[in-house]
């Protein structure tokens, strides 16, 4: 057979390409729900370990099922909100719903435009809100998940995340535990700018809001600040209103008063 | 026959290696190598896609209109890293590596081992050489990036697979997690090579 004629080459082609794509599109098929189920477990991991549920290293090591019977006996209810504030969705609290990463690209760009968002809250037993927050970094995203403590400004816990930042300088964001304890107890402060300061020497001015940035991750560390800002920005509005259950308003005005 | 095959396992592990030798392969091995665990991972991952598109398309060999033969190699190639993608990504424990070495499994389609092997072996040679060429070329690339990883785990993070080797006392290295590092570790490892081998010494 002449393996060089026009038509031998473009239906040699087509059905090689036509293989493939059944190929993987089997694969892609068959490997989808276990997939998802890591990428799930993930965030799971990264959202209680930023609420405090357990220590980092536990939930790592915690197999996929052990996280979703752990966060299915700790949340108490997850929720969505508007930029007003407002609820304007639930997530109901079952393994199966929460926003993965990918959820948040969108919402981070929708925040920035003003336009419609469905921004999770998650809220733990205790009264621990998880939120995520989510920016660009120096190579790809940054993005991590901030724990309040029943008050809703002070922060309980940090967890962040990257794509691809620089392995011993803007990676430190996760894999270095002294950066994100670095948070807890710290407070965001809402109603004045700016929300929350990650800058260099920023903890010397002794502000309750203001962690230093990463000696020589500069631009991970300008991301992640933006990241904090915004979406603390967006969901300023429900977390100073301290919504629903009465108690929790009137922890909100004695942490004010003192 | 025999001696042939011997030849086709051990020049690509020794005089040909891929990338002391024929410098195929660097950029990855400057970027996969901060960490043992992800250097492991993805030599095993070439090594695996190296193989398996030398063994197809070494049977197609025949069939392929030489006019595309290469894009008839780059689906090829580019169905096996994706396949080897989606099985590390659905595995428990080998979703946090997947995700340590993130586009550079993806980037292996570039890796110039894996097209220069199914030019220059599969498409002259009988599918089950070719497959044993591919695997011994990706296990050559494999040793290489073991070696650099190593030195860069212990000396930049004072770990070997995440265990704690250095004392507790020692600062990690921060040049060493950089990739110039390991451009440096690197040539280091070429120069001994060279320094072993009388063949390989041009003057």
């Amino acid at each position: 057979m002449n393996t060089n004629s026009n038509v031998y080459t473009v239906v040699y082609t087509t059905v090689i390409v036509v293989i493939a794509a059944a190929v993987l599109a089997f694969v892609a098929g068959k490997l989808g729900p276990s997939q998802d189920a890591n990428a799930k477990a993930e965030t799971l991991r990264q959202m209680m370990s930023a609420a405090g549920i357990k220590p980092t290293e536990e939930l790592y090591s915690t197999k996929n099922a052990g996280i979703l019977q752990l966060y299915a006996d700790n949340i108490e209810e997850a929720y969505t909100i508007g930029l007003d504030g407002t609820r304007n969705g639930e997530l109901s609290a079952t393994k199966d719903n929460i926003q993965l990463v990918d959820k948040l690209k969108p919402q981070n760009k929708a925040i920035k435009a003003g336009g419609d968002v469905t921004l999770p809250v998650y809220v733990f037993k205790g009264g621990i809100s998880v939120i995520p927050v989510y920016g660009a970094g120096l190579w790809g995203p940054v993005w991590g998940y901030i724990a309040f403590q029943p008050d809703r400004r002070t922060i309980a816990g940090a967890y962040f995340d990257h794509e691809s930042e620089t392995p011993g300088l803007g990676a430190k964001i996760k894999d270095e535990a002294w950066f994100r304890e670095k948070f807890s107890g710290k407070t965001v402060a809402f109603g004045s700018a700016p929300l929350f300061n990650l800058a260099k020497n920023a903890e010397a001015a002794g502000a309750t809001n203001a962690v230093d940035a990463i000696t020589g991750a500069t631009m991970t560390s300008k991301g992640l600040n933006e990241a904090l800002n915004v979406w603390f920005k967006a969901y300023e509005s429900h977390l100073v209103s301290a919504v629903a259950p009465a108690e929790e308003e009137q922890t909100t005005n004695a942490e004010e008063e003192e | 026959m025999d001696k042939k095959l011997k030849e086709t396992i051990l020049n690509p592990i020794l005089k040909g290696n891929p990338i002391t030798v024929l410098v195929l392969g660097i950029c990855s091995a400057l970027a996969v190598t901060v960490q043992l665990k992800g250097a492991l991972v993805m030599a095993l991952s070439v090594t695996l896609v190296t193989g398996l598109s030398s063994f197809v398309c070494s049977l197609l060999r025949n069939t392929i209109p030489t006019r595309v033969r290469i894009i008839v190699q780059l689906v090829v190639v580019a169905m096996m890293v994706i396949l080897v993608d989606q099985i590390l990504k659905s595995g428990e424990a080998t979703y946090a590596i997947d995700k340590q070495l993130s586009v550079y499994i993806g980037l292996i389609i570039t890796n110039c081992i894996v097209m220069g092997r199914i030019e220059a072996f599969a498409l002259g040679n009988k599918p089950i050489p070719s497959l044993l060429d591919g695997l011994a070329n990706g296990v050559g690339y494999g040793l290489i990036l073991i070696i650099v990883a190593f030195f860069r785990e212990l000396l930049g993070s004072g770990t070997l697979f995440g265990i704690q080797i250095l004392p507790a006392g020692y600062i990690p290295n921060n040049l060493v997690i950089l990739p110039p590092f390991a451009l440096i570790l690197l040539g280091c490892i070429i120069w001994v090579h060279r320094a072993l081998d009388k063949d390989l010494q041009e003057d």
